[in-house]
């Protein structure tokens, strides 16, 4: 049920985009990439959360945290303060795209991962299905805002590739938890650049 | 000789190489030595790979070989396996073996060498090993990346219970490295510096997601794991076996057991081979397969069931003939053909299983859930059977099963059908019993019947038939109709005897009737009661008959006697039996049941013959009985208790104890014993034995003291409660005497104030008129005797008044008079006005001595003389008219008149008025206030004040002018004249 209220909710955010009606103004599509920034930020605890506990120990574990494991073909959402305000917009918005491009081809391949290693726990593939699709349309409402300002906007870009096949399952663990510790990072991020968006185009 | 030893010596070595060369020729021949050995690693398996070949076999085709394996770890020289393969090597081959490492290979380096030998019984022996290879080194670490740590084996499938070895391997050697499997940390052993193995014992499933180990470098933040899939084993098929219903398929079924599959893994698979045949099938489910039968021909098969997985299989065989493994189809069209009361005709069908195949069918009727009947039939495809010694009105469940007649497997599927049989009339005659009573003179006899039951009664009972017939006087039968829910009806019946028939009907018809004799004359219902008693199991009751010709006893009781009706219960007991044990539910402890023993006779006639009370359990009484104290004196007083019924308590009442308590007394009476109540307080307790006995007289008592009494009923269980005593004081010795000196007293006194009250008048006049009569004076009297017998009384007639004071005093005045005497003296007083009623000459001289009273009643006398008094003047009536008064009549009148309106103004507070006589005497000591010239009595013997006083003033004069001034003026007055 509460899948098919996520679905409803993002196809509502991405309608827009589809829309023929009267454009939508900039400041418009701020907000509304903003909420869904917002609405990502609010399930990710959830997703973490019940992606560890279909793992097992040390994953499940109380308190797991590995902040040493990194994936390489994910851009790092961390950024010094300086450097983070000095980007402009277009710099600024092409990040958050290319992290989101790459983590919903991520989180397609987490998902596959977890229907192998956990078929029989249909929460969990439903979780990272409504993941990706958010990223998708974090992608979306970010491309619409960078044309809406007359930004180019960049080619996307086949991330996964980068990514190692040929991964243990614990490899597969531990990558499907880099993937949503990420996601959540980024969507953090995202929600403050698109903050300073909307304080630079209000409505 | 030295020669020849030198000689022989010299042979001896030639021999000798000779024979070594020999031998290197024959071996040379086959120099069989492994060639071309190559050693690689299968990292998903853990298999070490070889392969070599063997060359030169020139003269063979073929040749069985043995070849001898050496492995070695870590260094060649530390060897861990030896092992022979043996295979038949053909020209220019390339031989694979391979070795599967429990350790993973990654983990150590390992050496492998061989060597071979001809094996072969075209080879004559002896024969000899070929040199050994040269060693071949298998290193899986070369390959590994530059990652800090490596943990194998990955993503290793094995099976729960098995022993698992895995281990690490860390670049550094300063590093400081703990694996953990699933949160535990674990153990391991150091197989070099950089490598640690760690051997898990009897792996447990935990997960189907796996079993994660990892191991991490302390304070580096790397961590690296495995994931360890354990399988659960798998396990034999179980409880497999194959049936046919048709002779075209056969269903193999089995009991698979647990499922052993695992993310990334498919669950066992089950495989269907038949030995005869050859044929071999994949079953589809896990649990069942269909083989199909080709033809007749085939009679018997052999299948195995393989069960397999990743980790290996199990398998089951069953060998069978077609034709025992025949499972019949469920029977259908099963129906019930004419249904009577206790017949019916069950048909069915079945499905056909080949040409020549006879089934049997089992038929089972069952009532109530239970099987009462059951047949075999054997049929081909129809069955039919009749069902007999049914019940009436009954409902049953017919139920069909077949199989095989010739080869039982199984029973096939049941078909079953429920029915009715027909209703019947009852079969037995209902239990009939009697209470005859009499209402208003006429006998009046209560039926009751217990209903059938529903073996007897076949059917719905639609209603009752009493036929009543008159034995002493044959007349037309009585037929009353009682419906069937009633049990029981009343008839009102004469003095005569009757015989009466009960009988049942249903829609079959009526049931047997059964017959009692009732006599319209109740006769003796009286026998003397017995008591008994009662056990766990009831009530024994038994009873001496009184002739032969009884046919029959029955015992009559109530099973709630207290209620109203009594709920009447009966038992019929057999002419030859004398006892009985009467039980019910019903019975309860404390409560007195009757029983009632009648004899029937040869004419069905009741008569009693015993009665029986008894408790199933006495208990012990819960109530007191309310007694009365009666005859209550200062010694002694009488406790009754006649209204207590002895016959409605929860026990047979034994009788009474008398609890009495006193403070005064402390020794018990004769008769009474020392008790000690249940609150540990002493009392005085007699016991009267006799339940009859329901008063009691307490005797020696002491008078004015206060006793407590308590009587309480006892049975064989105990007392009654102890609880409530009841206080008496007994009264005092003389009281009674008192009473009968004083109560007269009182009522004498009463009757002479009643007496008194009622005649108050002529009392007054009696004792003290208001104007008391001379003549009756003790004063004169008193002066008769002493002074001078002469003396008479005067007449009033003979006082000529000759003035008349009036004196007008306010009340504020006479308010001062009263509260103050010195006024008496301080104040000025008004001159009196006196109305002088004759000449006031001062030398006057009247007609005598005389008299003057103080009473207005005087005046009247005076006035009725017309001569003598002073008498009031109102101050309306002027000075200037004393001619009228001067006659008596006017005087008389003015004397009524004035008198009247004198009272009205003195009853008005405003004026008094004075009589003053005119024989005042001058001794008055307020000689100021007089006036002057007041008339000189003569001869006066007394005076008195006449004065009139408003209600509510009267007060008694100062004591100085209570004496001899009557004239005594008051303040403000005013005086006529």
């Amino acid at each position: 049920m509460s899948c098919q209220l996520a679905i409803l909710c993002l196809l509502t955010l991405l309608l827009p985009l589809l829309s023929r009606g009267a454009p939508m103004s900039p400041a418009e599509r701020i907000t509304q990439a903003y909420n869904l920034a917002l609405s990502m930020q609010e399930n990710m605890s959830t997703l973490l959360q019940t992606y560890l506990q279909a793992q097992g120990s040390p994953f499940s574990d109380p308190g797991f945290s590995a902040p040493e494991l990194q994936l390489s073909s994910l851009p790092p959402a961390d950024i010094s303060f300086k450097t983070w305000n000095a980007l402009d917009d277009g710099e600024r918005l092409s990040r958050v795209q290319g992290a989101f491009l790459a983590l919903s081809q991520h989180l397609q391949l987490v998902g596959d991962d977890q229907r192998d290693l956990n078929p029989d726990n249909p929460i969990l593939l439903a979780q990272l299905r409504d993941a990706r699709l958010r990223a998708q349309g974090m992608l979306g409402n970010v491309a619409a805002i960078m044309t809406a300002l007359g930004l180019p906007n960049p080619r996307a870009e086949d991330t996964v590739g980068l990514v190692p096949f040929g991964a243990s399952a614990f490899e597969q663990k531990c990558r499907g938890y880099i993937v949503i510790r990420e996601y959540g990072q980024w969507t953090d991020r995202a929600v403050r650049d698109l903050a300073l968006f909307k304080a630079k185009y209000p409505l | 000789m030295a020669l020849f030893a030198a000689f022989q010596t010299s042979l001896l070595l030639a021999l000798l190489s000779l024979r070594a060369y020999q031998s290197e020729v024959l071996a040379e021949p086959l120099p069989l030595t492994p060639e071309s050995l190559n050693v690689s690693i299968d990292s998903a398996h853990q298999y070490l790979n070889l392969q070599w070949s063997v060359h030169s076999l020139a003269y063979y085709q073929e040749l069985k070989m043995l070849f001898q394996i050496q492995i070695s770890r870590m260094k060649t020289s530390n060897v861990i396996w030896v092992g022979n393969y043996s295979t038949v090597v053909k020209r220019d081959p390339v031989l694979h073996w391979s070795w599967k490492s429990e350790l993973p290979l990654e983990c150590a380096t390992h050496f492998v060498r061989m060597r071979s030998r001809v094996d072969d019984a075209k080879i004559p022996e002896p024969r000899f090993w070929s040199n050994w290879s040269s060693w071949k080194e298998a290193d899986a670490q070369k390959s590994l990346g530059r990652d800090p740590l490596f943990l194998f084996p990955k993503d290793k499938l094995v099976e729960e219970g098995s022993n698992v070895t895995i281990c690490y391997i860390s670049r550094n050697q300063q590093d400081n490295i703990s694996c953990y499997l699933e949160g535990q940390q674990i153990h391991g052993e150091q197989l070099d510096s950089n490598v640690s193995a760690f051997k898990l014992n009897k792996v447990s499933f935990i997960r189907k997601t796996g079993t994660n180990i990892f191991c991490k470098v302390d304070q580096k933040d790397v961590i690296k794991g495995i994931v360890l899939f354990v399988s659960k084993v798998l396990e034999e098929p179980k409880d497999f076996s194959c049936e046919t219903q048709d002779f075209k398929t056969l269903m193999c079924t089995w009991d698979p057991g647990t499922d052993t599959s695992l993310p990334k893994r498919s669950s066992q698979s089950y495989t269907l081979f038949e030995s005869f045949s050859g044929k071999k099938i994949l079953c589809e489910h896990k649990n069942s397969c269909n083989w199909q039968v080709d033809s007749d021909s085939q009679e018997m098969y052999n299948f195995t069931l393989m069960a397999e997985n990743a980790l290996g299989n199990r398998s089951v065989s069953v060998l069978f003939s077609l034709t025992h493994r025949v499972h019949p189809k469920t029977p259908y069209n099963l129906f019930l053909k004419n249904v009577s009361g206790t017949k019916a005709t069950v048909t069915w069908k079945v499905h056909p299983i080949g040409n020549y195949s006879t089934l049997l069918c089992q038929l089972d009727l069952l009532g109530e859930g239970n099987v009462i009947q059951q047949h075999n039939v054997s049929i081909k495809e129809n069955g039919e059977y009749l069902l007999s010694e049914l019940e009436p009105d009954t409902e049953y469940m017919a139920r069909v099963r077949c199989a095989d007649a010739n080869h039982f497997w199984k029973w096939s599927g049941s078909i079953s059908q429920k029915f009715v049989t027909a209703e019947a009339a009852p079969s037995e005659a209902l239990d009939v019993w009697r209470n005859v009573k009499s209402v208003s003179g006429h006998p009046t006899v209560t039926l009751f019947w217990k209903p059938l039951s529903k073996l007897h009664a076949n059917g719905k009972i639609l209603s009752y038939n009493v036929i009543v017939e008159n034995l002493d006087r044959p007349s037309r039968l009585e037929v009353h109709s009682v419906p069937a829910t009633a049990n029981g009806t009343e008839l009102t019946l004469d003095q005569y005897s009757y015989q009466i028939h009960v009988t049942a009907l249903n829609s079959a018809g009526p049931s047997p009737a059964s017959v009692i004799v009732v006599s319209g004359d109740p006769g003796n219902e009286e026998a003397e009661e017995e008591r008994i008693n009662g056990t766990e199991d009831g009530f024994s009751v038994s009873w001496k008959p009184q002739s032969r010709k009884a046919i029959g006893y029955v015992v009559e009781w109530c099973d709630h006697p207290q209620d109203l009706p009594c709920d009447l219960q009966w038992k019929n007991l057999s002419s030859n039996t004398t006892s009985t044990v009467i039980s019910s539910g019903a019975f309860r402890p404390g409560v007195r049941y009757n029983f009632r023993i009648y004899e029937i006779s040869t004419e069905r006639m009741a008569n009693l013959l015993e009665k029986k009370a008894g408790y199933l359990k006495e208990l012990a009484p819960s109530d007191n009985p309310q007694v009365v104290v009666s005859n209550l004196t200062s010694h002694s007083f009488t406790l009754s208790w006649k209204d207590y019924s002895t016959d409605s308590q929860p026990g047979f009442i034994q009788g009474y104890y008398v609890y009495l308590r006193s403070k005064a007394e402390k020794e018990c009476h004769p008769g009474f014993k020392k008790a000690t109540l249940s609150d540990k307080s002493a009392c005085c307790q007699h016991r009267i034995d006799n339940p009859e006995q329901k008063t009691f007289v307490m005797e020696n008592l002491q008078p004015e003291s206060v006793y407590e009494f308590l009587v309480t009923p006892y049975t064989s269980a105990g007392s009654g409660p102890v609880d409530t005593f009841t206080k008496v004081t007994t009264p005092d010795e003389y009281s009674h005497i008192l009473i009968r000196i004083i109560l007269p007293m009182i009522i004498c006194v009463l009757l002479i104030m009643i007496t008194c009250y009622l005649k108050s008048q002529w009392m007054k006049e009696k004792c003290y008129p208001d104007i008391p009569d001379p003549y009756k004076s003790n004063v004169l009297s008193l002066i008769k005797s002493k002074e001078n017998p002469h003396l008479t009384i005067m007449n009033v007639s003979d006082c000529v008044p000759d003035a008349i004071e009036v004196i007008h005093k306010p009340e504020g005045s006479k308010i001062q008079f009263l509260g103050a005497s010195k006024s008496l003296t301080e104040t000025e007083f008004t001159k009196p006005a006196y109305l002088y009623l004759l000449p006031a000459e001062k030398n006057y001289s009247g007609p005598g001595p005389c008299i003057c009273f103080e009473n207005l009643t005087y005046n009247e006398a005076a006035a009725d003389s017309g001569s003598c008094g002073h008498f009031p003047v109102t101050p309306q009536a002027p000075p200037s008219q004393p001619g009228p008064l001067t006659s008596p009549e006017n005087l008389l009148k003015a004397l009524e008149k004035n008198y009247m309106n004198s009272l009205g103004e003195i009853a008005a507070g405003e004026a008094s008025v004075n009589y003053v006589s005119q024989l005042a005497s001058q001794m008055s000591g307020d000689k100021d206030g007089l006036p002057t010239n007041p008339p000189e009595p003569v001869h006066c013997s007394e005076y008195k004040m006449q004065m009139a006083i408003p209600l509510g003033l009267a007060s008694p004069p100062p004591a100085e002018n209570s004496g001899l001034s009557s004239t005594t003026p008051l303040d403000q007055s005013e005086h006529y004249r």
